[in-house]
């Protein structure tokens, strides 16, 4: 019977301890997100968010987000300035931003893939594969597609992003590399 | 009552083997939840008219853990949906992916109970009349896959008896009993492992798969089972034409659709009701009339 006590404390630490690592937030305590004020002083970037591949691409598009009907004219955040905090990386830009105007996003997490970097799986209900089965997101920097995620790159005062959706491997953004298949 | 009173044992084993592929076939890659909870309650009264309602309870006590267990892990890692219920370490769970997990519950549970309906049915012996002349070895492999668990069960029973007659396992934890069970699990994979390469052994020296070997068999080929086979074609045609036509589409992600209800998705509907309760309405039309028939004497 003793065996059997220290087992089930055993069990109920290890709960314990799963319960302490989530971070469980409401859905207004999610979006409920401050974007800093811009001061004279303060270091900013500019955010995009675009899509407008998909509409050259509109017969591969997903039925269930064709009729959510959410692309529009392709644009999906319009070059908004934000404030750099110390240590942002492309990823917390896009969070805090998504959050700031509602925007749904879901990532994967860098501990969940063997990148060891946030990977984007889906902005605005439009996920990987949803437009044909080479398509997903992408980022760029002042107009260069960075060859590693998104999490690791940390941005300077004045940086330009842009988040594109690609339905053919980057080829119609500008973005594809070569050998990109064998990664 | 023995599974061979059965009257849907009695039917020759092709037309079974095309009814049980097509029920469990059309199950499996189904999402949308009308013709889910036709397959789950056709499933069920199929059991039921097989089994006695104890072992149905009995299995009940596993099967319902794991159907919450599939339906709280979809929304766990799928975090699509356009009604976010609250977040988790930033992603969303949703309303859409909660349904979605219950979805698939359903789904993978009316396949278990289709499952449990086949290997009752179609034992090794059908099986192995059907495909034993065409892919011997295979069928050999199969039908000793499907009767595994069954046999699994009775040779788990007898090893643990045996080992409690030498005195072992007498304790009262439960951590201990978890433990025991454990090595008598790994007595069990020996035992299979030596059993399969036996059943083998004893196949080839009986001359299993030879040229001109002949099966002993009583099936013989009925109008009713070209009645089955007819009836679950042309079911299968229609439920087909449902699914490749969009009629009874259904999506989850990111917005939930509504429910097809038009005259063309009922007759979907309705053609995916007749193939699925065909078995458990002939044994109650079976059960009615032994009934009649006892009063009578």
């Amino acid at each position: 019977m003793k065996k059997d006590l220290l087992i089930i404390g055993f069990i109920v630490l290890l709960i314990a301890v799963l319960i302490n690592g989530t971070n469980i937030q409401s859905v207004d305590e999610y979006y409920l997100t401050h974007a800093d004020d811009i001061q004279e002083d303060s270091e900013t970037v500019f955010l995009t968010i675009r899509c407008d591949t998909v509409l050259d691409n509109i017969e591969d598009l997903d039925k269930g987000v064709a009729e959510l009907n959410n692309i529009g004219d392709g644009i999906i955040l319009d070059r908004v300035e934000y404030v750099l905090r110390k240590g942002d990386t492309v990823f917390d830009i896009l969070d805090r931003a998504t959050r700031y105007n509602k925007i749904q996003m879901e990532y994967q997490g860098s501990k969940e893939n063997s990148y060891g970097t946030v990977y984007i799986k889906g902005i605005n209900y439009l996920y990987e594969f949803s437009c044909g089965e080479l398509s997903g997101w992408m980022y760029m920097v002042n107009g260069e597609f960075p060859r590693y995620g998104c999490s690791r790159y940390e941005l300077k005062d004045g940086d330009e992003i842009v988040w594109v959706y690609t339905c053919n491997l980057g080829k119609d953004v500008g973005g594809y590399m070569a050998g990109d298949e064998n990664e | 009552m023995n599974d061979k009173m059965k009257i849907f044992n009695t039917y020759h084993p092709l037309g079974l083997f095309i009814y049980f592929a097509s029920a469990i076939v059309i199950t499996m890659f189904m999402i949308n939840p009308v013709m889910l909870t036709i397959a789950i309650i056709s499933g069920i009264a199929f059991v039921l008219t097989l089994t006695d309602i104890r072992t149905f309870l009995k299995n009940l006590a596993y099967e319902i853990p794991f159907f919450i267990l599939i339906a709280l892990t979809n929304p766990l890692f799928s975090h699509n949906g356009v009604t976010p219920l609250f977040f988790l370490n930033g992603n969303a769970v949703t309303l859409e992916a909660v349904l979605y997990g219950l979805d698939m519950g359903i789904m993978i549970l009316g396949v278990i109970y289709w499952c449990k309906c086949y290997s009752i049915i179609v034992d090794s012996e059908k099986f192995i009349y059907l495909f034993g002349k065409a892919i011997p070895k295979l069928s050999l492999v199969l039908s000793m896959a499907l009767k595994f668990v069954p046999v699994f069960k009775r040779q788990y029973r007898k090893i643990s008896d045996a080992q409690k007659c030498f005195g072992y396992y007498a304790t009262d934890s439960y951590f201990d009993k978890i433990r025991n069970a454990l090595r008598v699990f790994s007595c069990l994979i020996t035992w299979s492992l030596e059993s399969s390469i036996d059943t083998s052994v004893a196949m080839k020296a009986k001359g299993y798969g030879l040229k001109g070997r002949t099966h002993f068999h009583n099936f013989r080929f009925h109008i009713r089972d070209l009645f089955l086979i007819a009836v679950t074609l042309f079911m299968d045609i229609v439920v087909f034409t449902g699914i490749g036509t969009d009629i009874i589409d259904f999506r989850f992600y990111p917005k939930i659709t509504q429910i097809n209800l038009n005259a063309e998705s009922i007759a979907v509907y309705g053609a995916f009701i007749i193939l699925m309760f065909m078995p458990a309405f002939l044994e109650i039309k079976e059960k009615i009339k032994w009934k009649y028939y006892v009063e009578r004497i």
